[in-house]
């Protein structure tokens, strides 16, 4: 649901979480990352961060500069003065990324959970059973049809929590249980509806199905994309997974390993929720590539 | 002469290396605690006879500042 | 400038008020647990009160000076010693070239901070000296000190013999307990009447299985409201779990049945509730609280809470060192 009016809620002395409703909807990280820019522009005065996620946003603000029911005002007026989500406009980068489908070291690593914790299906094979698809290769072209939109970063440091942006590659997947105790750096997953990318080898709960050779994260700063910090992704990123095979993986990983890599991004374009929706309602979601 | 190991930190008790009757030298590492996700040995501080153990593997919430070991 | 003859427990390099600006890429602010401890030495030895200084955690470090200097120990009685003769705490103490400050085990209280005229100067990362282990960032190349290491200090002037007011010292619990204070919220709302009755008057044990991570709490079951029990199914199975949100530090996370208080390390985003968060003010009761020691937790108002904020931070100025 989708409130209709935004729920400002406390977090201590120093925190409020804005709620703008309860369920997975890109609508509403639109509203949260909407208010983050907002923020921004009109530096509101006593906010010191802020941090979008699926369906809220976090302030982080200076009880000093500010109170919290002051805040709540201001948010409320910046909020309606947003006017409604279809007018939103957010810079957006796009990145593609060279993507191991269906890869042995994912394989691998579900195998060993199957070995040491519980027996379990090939996590692409029961992703492409539960979302009722006729085989792997259709899970791959599914997954990978579709730019994935970056709702907001954290659990981990850098790590960025993805929601398909076209409706015909929706797919939902539940998280294993027990959770994995280690998973392969650079391994693409699935939990609830959201995609995500290990930035290091950590424990994890997402059914995971494929690997990209590029960092995401980079404490040497080796690559330009670097510069202003050593988490690649902010909030309003889009990724296009691009499948290639473990040779053309192997290739890219040679090239980021002696710094010869050069990502592939895209910096010019607006994302604009207005014609998005307008795009979304053009298709016919009962449609799979 | 004898000598009381005390644990320097609260924790859980991961390992217990000895049993009364063992015969320890100074240095040897006599118990483990756990806390922090961190292990913390505990060694003898000179050479005995390990006469009373107060710890067991396992006991969880053990107080900085308890006597754990006993040597003779 | 200062030698790691032996690193202590964990032992790290942190400042005030840490990291911060990056919380939306995932980023906690680290920093001190107490803060109060931690600025006070700083103020002691003439520095800012945010300079970066030394955590140490359990177990103290033992350190060789390179440098005359100026230095304090604040925070957990660690009896710290130079060349062997104890040093008082809560005061600024000169040390020469060749000395060594050895830290022991904390008899009242878990962290020690040691502050150095001057101040730490390694490295910022993203703005902060602050060690954040997870991510390799801030801190001796991105982790707790270890031996051999030579933790460089910037120049600085600092006069030996400048106390703190005893009034304006943190008193730690001498019985085990800690009244701990507590905002309700962000999702109070998802916990029922009997369940925020049962939070208020339990003894919760802190586990030894807490860190800068997270304070795990043992005690009772939680029970939930509708909110919980009734909602669209991508929350998750659980009750306690809820769409990724972001969380305020300080939050009592109830994973599952776990409350773990998130600490200065923690993740900034879960999908997990939070129905209680600590305020700032009462960061240094848990950054000196030991496993097994009990907390009771005290509900008061945002506004209750700032008006502590604001009273800490007076505290924490010149005017309470003599």
């Amino acid at each position: 649901m989708i409130y209709d009016e935004p729920k400002f809620l406390a977090g201590g002395d120093r925190y409020m979480l804005i709620e703008f409703g309860n369920e997975m909807n890109l609508e509403l990280n639109f509203m949260a990352q909407g208010l983050a820019s907002a923020i921004e522009q009109s530096k509101t005065r006593g906010v010191v961060e802020t941090a979008p996620c699926f369906a809220s946003m976090l302030i982080h603000y200076d009880p000093d500069a500010i109170a919290f029911r002051d805040l709540q005002k201001e948010m409320a007026s910046l909020i309606g003065s947003l006017g409604p989500s279809d007018d939103i406009e957010l810079d957006s980068r796009l990145f593609y990324f060279p993507t191991c489908y269906l890869d042995p070291w994912t394989k691998k690593a579900v195998e060993d959970y199957c070995d040491k914790i519980t027996k379990k299906e090939w996590d692409p094979a029961f992703v492409a059973r539960l979302n009722e698809l006729t085989d792997v290769q259709q899970f791959v072209r599914v997954h990978s049809g579709t730019e994935y939109w970056v709702a907001s970063l954290g659990f981990w440091p850098g790590l960025p929590f993805m929601m398909a942006l076209d409706p015909r590659c929706f797919l939902t997947a539940p998280k294993y249980n027990p959770p994995r105790t280690w998973t392969p750096q650079g391994t693409v997953g699935m939990g609830g509806a959201s995609t995500a990318i290990y930035p290091v080898a950590t424990p994890g709960g997402y059914q995971i199905f494929a690997r990209i050779p590029v960092p995401i994260w980079d404490t040497e700063k080796r690559f330009p994309e670097f510069e202003a910090s050593i988490c690649l992704f902010r909030p309003g990123d889009r990724v296009k997974f691009v499948p290639v095979s473990v040779e053309e993986f192997e290739g890219v990983e040679a090239q980021v390993k002696d710094g010869t890599y050069v990502y592939n991004v895209v910096e010019y374009q607006r994302f604009s929720v207005r014609n998005y929706k307008k795009w979304v309602q053009s298709l016919d979601r009962t449609q799979r590539f | 002469m004898a000598e009381r190991v005390e644990t320097m930190v609260p924790g859980n008790v991961w390992k217990v290396m000895v049993k009364p009757g063992d015969k320890v030298s100074s240095g040897d590492v006599l118990f483990i605690l756990e806390v922090m996700k961190t292990e913390v040995p505990h060694t003898a501080g000179a050479d005995g006879t390990v006469t009373a153990v107060h710890i067991a593997e396992g006991q969880e919430g053990v107080d900085a500042g308890t006597v754990a070991v006993e040597i003779g | 400038m200062l030698e790691v003859v032996q690193p202590g427990l964990e032992t790290s390099i942190q400042d005030y008020p840490g990291r911060i600006g990056f919380w939306n890429q995932g980023f906690p602010p680290s920093g001190p647990m107490d803060s109060w401890s931690f600025r006070l030495a700083n103020l002691l030895v003439g520095n800012e009160a945010g300079t970066a200084g030394l955590e140490c955690q359990y177990m103290g470090p033992t350190l060789k000076f390179r440098r005359d200097g100026v230095i304090a120990v604040t925070g957990a009685d660690m009896q710290p010693k130079l060349d062997g003769q104890p040093i008082p705490m809560w005061e600024s103490v000169a040390v020469k070239a060749g000395q060594t400050l050895a830290l022991g085990p904390a008899k009242l209280g878990t962290r020690a901070y040691i502050a150095i005229a001057g101040g730490i100067d390694t490295p910022e990362w993203l703005g902060s000296r602050s060690t954040f282990h997870k991510a390799g960032v801030g801190g001796m190349e991105g982790r707790a000190l270890k031996p051999g290491q030579v933790v460089p200090v910037a120049a600085g002037k600092g006069k030996a013999g400048r106390k703190v007011k005893p009034e304006a010292r943190p008193a730690f619990a001498t019985d085990k307990r800690w009244t701990i204070e507590v905002v309700p919220g962000p999702n109070d709302d998802w916990i029922d009447k009997a369940g925020h009755e049962r939070f208020l008057a339990t003894d919760w044990k802190l586990s030894a299985k807490s860190d800068r991570t997270g304070f795990r709490l043992d005690g009772p079951q939680w029970t939930f409201t509708e909110k919980a029990t009734n909602k669209a199914p991508e929350h998750g199975a659980e009750p306690s779990n809820i769409i990724d949100q972001g969380y305020p530090l300080g939050a009592i996370n109830l994973a599952g049945q776990t409350p773990i208080i998130l600490v200065n390390d923690g993740p900034s985003m879960g999908g997990f509730i939070c129905p209680y968060t600590v305020p700032s003010a009462a960061f240094w009761k848990l950054g000196q609280s030991k496993p097994g020691e009990v907390y009771r937790f005290k509900s008061v108002s945002v506004d209750e809470a700032q008006e502590l904020r604001k009273r800490l931070k007076a505290l924490c100025t010149p005017s309470s060192i003599v």
